[in-house]
């Protein structure tokens, strides 16, 4: 106690370990770390309970069907006869021609963000930008519904068929009638709604490139388009990449935008106007009229399962992309 | 203009002398970073196939006056320049002026080594190709061409075709400088070229320059004041925006004539 | 110049400021091909985006009355409004919130302070970003299955804890994402002061991370407001006015759902006007986040 005059403080404390506060310290950190170790079990139980759920739920469908259930076109209550066939054609074609017409959308708007926007307005048009991909999804829907089905029916169909109507091979993709609703429609509110996704990612990949890797390609005298091509988009590619994949998983995993405007048609039909069906839009319509323990929602959950199987292998490969750094210059 | 570099040798051989062939003049140039002005009426000219060192303290604005002679401030909005650089008969400051012809004959070659994402061959022929239309045979001897110049051929010959970025750093630069020359510039600028190098790359890089010079106008930043002494046949001492002093190399320094000059170059500041 | 061109650089002649070549047009098409184009595809997603926001005002304003607001859903021609709806939808986002977002607080300080390298976090985190981007109608099936299904009847309940599980790893991504920005000299400054560890972060670390936590908690928010799919396996919706949580309930996604598809023009009015109320919610937690967050950085 000889130097309190010094400090003014009564020197009371010593290191005495656990007793006291300094018990219930330790007692309270280890308390801590057990809660929020169980909160991360938790997210490990829900995923692992999603899986096992919709997998014990399919297993009476492919009990009934086989591997069969895999191929099969026939999607019949009545007959009480059901395959993925025609859901997942769908969806694997939605989503194709969805990412097809995204990617170079999505790519324009990130060259004209990273290489050209005047300073002014580029901060408003990423905000913008941001924002569409912050619109719900059933507003797209409702939009698509009312304003894109009406002007592919009356304007784009037409025009298709007509145009591209009677060549060979491909002019099977513009048959059909022009009911406005259908793949191609599908396939463009989901282009809609992806393109702002993938545009952030390479906009933020653009951007994070070293300058003068950039003021290098200027500084012999490169376009802004030859520099853009032959060296931000080598140096981006593998994140770029992951973006688009990262856009084709919301693509295929979609329910209400399509369920508006795909027509909902269990029928593989190689036009492109023709009503269609994706594994998303299939349930969110069908599933309220599968009572517990019937086949239908068993080959309901079945497809759920391939959906999930799916999206997750193409989640998990844009996140090994995007985690990766891109190949650097030391 | 047509003079060939070999009549350049008399230059050569007297590095104190300062030719009066001009390559570039720099009239009256102010550079503003927005509100801030980082370079305060300049006036300075770059002789013809000499090297004109460009030193003083960071922020002096000696990489500002750089990226102006090949515009490449132009690329970040809020920046800008005004005053005159003539070039070849024009200014370059001029709206007309069609940038990437400029660059392709002002090169520049950055701090650190900039390799492309792609093959040494490549990192070559991108550049030329942007200009010029070349044979495969024609490109193939035009890339050993400036691989040799920059002493890089016989330990790249090999492996022209593996990623650039597996150089060393001293390699990557001198691919750089390779890059750069590839597509026949007038001028070539250099931004701090060795301050990432190793001791045996820099020097390897500075007996470059001597050899560049026959053919190419060089204008080099330096941190490094013996650098400086030991390449330029002029140097501009630059200070808080201002060009204190203009000199061949030999009267710099042994005897500035401007009292800020010596003390920067005694090492009082800086 | 002659027809083949100089290979070495020293009897090269000048170039010029010539750009007459056919080479060097050709470069100055495709760039401005590519420029144009670039520009094309921003004013096409400006032009959409102002499409979807002027069919929102030009049909869902003239709906936006009163008895919309405070009346609750009625058989079409019958003045029917969206008030149970308005009402389910805050009260399902709501317990979704107060369940979600301690669970990925905790979820994400486990990540950034606790999980360090160990191989279980690095599962977590992988496991989080699937759900975080994982459709969102397996997460109605997956709530059918385990609440609904077992207790034999829809309820606003079940739709709030698929609206949580959503919301959740959104606030694990942010908060993790926030925590790794506390600079490590408040962590050793708190403990050098003899604080336990869970103090340090809960009283030190979140709390200078709580702008950008917030931020993610909006976030997850604006997204889980305007979610459909999940709620039409799990809160069902309603036509009548109901607060009862272990009820079904209505809910503004459910509401256009079921009104824009019908053939009723007031139906399908209440849709727009319901879009409209959604859309403005959801944007303008949007832009709040925005520019709170600019003027905090």
């Amino acid at each position: 106690m000889g130097n309190s005059a010094l400090t003014g403080f009564p020197q009371t404390r010593e290191f005495r370990p656990m007793t006291g506060a300094a018990k219930t310290s330790a007692l309270s950190d280890t308390l801590f770390s057990t809660i929020v170790r169980l909160s991360g079990l938790l997210i490990l139980l829900i995923v692992g309970g999603l899986i096992a759920v919709l997998c014990r739920g399919g297993v009476a469908a492919f009990h009934a069907f086989g591997a069969h259930f895999l191929v099969s076109r026939i999607w019949n209550p009545v007959t009480d006869v059901y395959g993925a066939a025609a859901p997942v054609f769908g969806t694997l074609v939605t989503t194709f021609l969805a990412v097809v017409m995204a990617v170079p959308l999505a790519f324009g708007v990130a060259f004209w963000l990273a290489e050209m926007a005047p300073a002014a307005i580029a901060g408003s048009v990423a905000t913008a930008v941001q924002l569409l991909a912050a619109v719900p999804s059933i507003i797209y829907g409702m939009w698509g519904f009312f304003v894109i089905v009406p002007l592919m029916a009356s304007h784009v169909e037409p025009f298709a068929t007509h145009t591209f109507g009677h060549l060979p091979l491909i002019g099977t993709l513009f048959s059909g009638a022009p009911y406005g609703t259908g793949l191609l429609t599908g396939a463009i509110i989901l282009a809609i709604m992806i393109t702002p996704f993938m545009c952030a990612v390479m906009r933020d990949v653009f951007v994070s490139m070293p300058a003068v890797l950039r003021e290098s390609a200027y500084g012999l005298g490169a376009t802004r388009w030859e520099v853009m091509r032959q060296v931000t988009l080598p140096w981006s590619r593998q994140a770029v990449i992951g973006g688009v994949v990262l856009g084709m998983g919301r693509a295929m995993g979609e329910t209400m935008a399509v369920t508006f405007v795909i027509g909902n048609s269990n029928r593989i039909n190689w036009s492109l106007f023709a009503p269609g069906n994706t594994i998303a839009s299939l349930i969110a319509l069908e599933f309220p009229e599968s009572p517990a323990g019937s086949l239908k929602l068993a080959a309901l959950l079945a497809l759920g399962f391939i959906l999930m199987t799916i999206s997750f292998l193409t989640l998990a490969g844009s996140r090994m992309l995007l985690r990766r750094k891109p190949a650097t210059s030391h | 203009m047509n003079q060939l570099p070999s009549s350049m040798s008399v230059l050569h051989d007297a590095p104190s002398t300062v030719s009066t062939d001009i390559a570039l003049s720099v009239r009256a140039l102010d550079f503003w970073y927005g509100e801030h002005r980082a370079l305060k009426a300049i006036d300075l000219d770059f002789p013809r196939r000499q090297v004109t060192g460009m030193i003083g303290p960071s922020g002096c604005g000696k990489s500002t006056l750089l990226r102006v002679l090949n515009r490449m401030y132009d690329l970040y909005p809020g920046q800008r320049a005004t005053g005159e650089v003539v070039f070849d008969g024009r200014n370059i400051l001029s709206p007309g002026v069609d940038l990437n012809v400029l660059r392709s004959r002002v090169g520049m070659v950055f701090q650190k080594p900039t390799p492309f994402p792609m093959s040494i061959y490549e990192n070559i022929a991108f550049g030329v190709r942007l200009h010029e239309r070349l044979s495969r045979a024609d490109m193939d001897a035009r890339i050993e061409d400036v691989l040799k110049r920059v002493a890089l051929w016989t330990e790249v010959k090999d492996r022209l075709r593996a990623p650039a970025a597996a150089l060393s750093g001293g390699q990557q630069q001198r691919l750089c400088i390779a890059r750069t020359i590839a597509t026949r510039p007038e001028v070539v600028l250099l931004d701090e070229p060795t301050s990432a190098l190793d001791p045996v790359s820099t020097a390897r890089i500075e007996e470059l320059l001597d050899e560049l010079k026959q053919d190419f106008t060089i204008a080099i930043v330096t941190h490094n004041l013996q650098q400086a002494a030991r390449c330029a046949d002029q140097v501009a001492f630059f200070y808080l925006g201002e060009l204190v002093e203009v000199d061949s190399a030999g009267q710099m320094f042994t005897a500035p004539r401007q009292r800020r000059t010596q003390d920067y170059i005694t090492g009082r500041f800086g | 110049m002659t027809s083949t061109p100089p290979i070495a650089l020293s009897d090269a002649p000048p170039r010029g400021w010539q750009t007459t070549g056919l080479l060097a047009a050709r470069r100055r098409l495709r760039d401005r091909l590519a420029t144009g184009l670039s520009w094309a595809a921003t004013a096409l997603v400006l032009v959409i985006l102002a499409s979807i926001l002027l069919s929102l005002l030009l049909k869902g304003l003239p709906g936006l009355t009163p008895g919309a607001l405070f009346r609750s859903s009625a058989p079409p021609g019958a003045h029917g409004g969206l008030a149970n709806a308005i009402v389910g939808s805050l009260e399902q986002t709501g317990l979704a919130l107060l369940i979600g977002t301690p669970l990925g607080l905790l979820g994400g300080i486990f990540l950034a302070e606790y999980g360090q390298e160990s191989r279980f976090s690095t599962l977590v985190r992988f496991v989080s970003d699937m759900l975080l981007s994982a459709p969102s109608i397996l997460i109605g099936l997956f709530v059918y299955l385990v609440i609904v299904a077992p207790q034999g009847h829809f309820s606003g309940f079940a739709g709030a804890i698929a609206l949580a599980i959503l919301a959740m790893p959104i606030i694990v991504r942010t908060t993790e994402d926030m925590l790794r920005l506390v600079p490590v000299s408040m962590r050793e400054a708190g403990m050098a002061l003899g604080a336990p560890r869970w103090r340090v972060i809960v009283f030190l670390c979140l709390r200078a991370a709580r702008g950008g936590v917030l931020t993610g908690i909006l976030l997850a928010l604006a997204r889980v407001a305007g979610e459909t799919a999940p709620l039409l396996f799990t809160s069902l919706g309603n036509m009548t006015w109901s607060l009862n949580l272990n009820a079904p309930m209505a809910s503004l996604p459910v509401a256009i759902y079921q009104y824009a598809g019908s053939a009723y023009d007031d139906w399908v009015q209440l849709a727009w006007t319901a879009a409209l109320l959604i859309t403005a919610g959801v944007l303008l937690i949007n832009i709040l986040v925005r520019f709170g967050f600019r003027r905090g950085t």
